[in-house]
């Protein structure tokens, strides 16, 4: 029997009652000081796909409800309670134990702000005379006929919102940051988005926290789109020496 | 799903918000981040990881520039008085034109922690809608992986 190990939570924890991937019960492996959040897997062949990490979320949710989580990255097999044991929770105990103290009563909050195309645009093209003027040549002209320009126009205007963007993700941490702990930029996925980060933030700052977020959202309203996810397991800011 | 994204915030406001169930957010982190132990426990997802790939458009590309051009070349422009949005963001634009230089935030944070005027709570206009994932999470994805003790 394997068994999929979703995340260390503390050793006097218990499982939540969901269901583990397959249906599988949720089971607590407890060492010194840490234990392994786990469930069965079937020996050979599994197939792993959206639902499967559906749940390893969904359980991460649930043990966060009951107390601290190290969130484990999705697809960690081992091969049974015992192998849980000595390879997780005894080779590495000295370091999940110190996380779990760390980051007690600790949760990470992912900010994604996103622009509003149209919005951003108009003040690029309103700031920068020289995009005006490409603007104004391509302008009614057909797509054929203004081919390099219409690429030289999109560059600077991609250099022109790439140069906000930093600016705007800057100040976006700058106000942000004096509520929380740390902070793990990440990379954009698209061109809209301005940031995309996730806040390590102590629980009893929530309300603070929230207070200046939708104060920027507030000022920005109309510029740039706010989205909070979370409170959720810190999985931004959990790591393992020697680990991978 | 997660009860204390219910409990702790209010629904209304300026900011969208989520429990971490969305199918984008959750593959954002569990495919990137968390706790590794062996490189060799773990499942391959190719699937998976492609699809997040896929989201992830390369920024500085031709087809971002001509559709930033067309973008561009759609808006209208200098006719401010049909733009045809809230007062407040002519407020805003105002506030962000004083200190273009400085980009528009740092005007944000003036009237946050410096300057008055920032006691006009009285506009609750909502922004609720989420913004588009571009995940095709339409696209069912599987893989093979094997599960094996060492």
């Amino acid at each position: 029997m394997a068994t999929y190990v979703y995340g260390i939570v503390e050793s006097t924890a218990r499982a939540p009652k969901a269901k583990g991937i397959g249906g599988a019960p949720l089971a607590v492996v407890a060492g010194d000081g840490a234990a392994a959040l786990v469930s069965d897997l079937p020996d050979g062949e599994v197939q792993m796909g959206r639902d499967e990490v559906m749940t390893h979320a969904e359980v991460l949710d649930q043990a966060l409800t009951r107390g601290t989580v190290l969130p484990m990255r999705f697809g960690v097999i081992m091969g049974g309670s015992d192998d849980v044991r000595r390879q997780l929770l005894e080779r590495h105990g000295e370091d999940l134990r110190a996380q779990l103290v760390d980051l007690a009563g600790k949760v990470e909050l992912n900010v994604r702000a996103v622009y509003e195309e149209d919005v951003v645009l108009r003040e690029v093209v309103n700031d920068d005379p020289e995009i005006a003027r490409l603007r104004e040549v391509v302008h009614d002209r057909s797509e054929d006929a203004t081919y390099y320009e219409r690429i030289r126009l999109g560059e600077l205007v991609a250099q022109a919102v790439e140069h906000r963007r930093e600016q705007d993700a800057q100040a976006i941490v700058d106000l942000l940051t004096p509520t929380t702990l740390a902070v793990d930029v990440g990379a954009p996925a698209h061109e809209r988005v301005v940031i995309n980060a996730s806040f390590l933030v102590e629980r009893k700052r929530l309300d603070a926290f929230d207070e200046v977020l939708e104060a920027v959202a507030r000022d920005q309203f109309g510029r740039i789109r706010f989205k909070l996810t979370g409170p959720r397991a810190p999985h931004s800011f959990v790591e393992l020496g020697g680990g991978q | 799903m997660s009860a204390l994204a219910g409990n702790r915030f209010p629904r209304s406001g300026y900011v969208a918000r989520s429990s971490s169930s969305g199918l984008a957010e959750v593959l954002d982190v569990l495919l990137d981040k968390g706790l590794v132990i062996d490189i060799f426990l773990r499942v391959s997802l190719v699937g998976i990881e492609l699809l997040t790939v896929d989201a992830r458009i390369v920024i500085a590309s031709v087809d971002t520039y001509l559709r930033f051009a067309e973008a561009v070349n759609r808006l209208d422009i200098g006719e401010s008085s049909s733009e045809g949005l809230p007062d407040l963001i002519e407020d805003m634009t105002q506030n962000g034109a004083q200190s273009k230089t400085k980009g528009v935030l740092e005007g944000a944070k003036e009237s946050l922690f410096g300057s008055s005027g920032n006691n006009d709570n009285d506009n609750d206009d909502d922004d609720d809608s989420s913004s588009r994932s571009r995940s095709r999470s339409s696209s069912r994805s599987r893989s093979r992986s094997s599960s094996r003790g060492r």
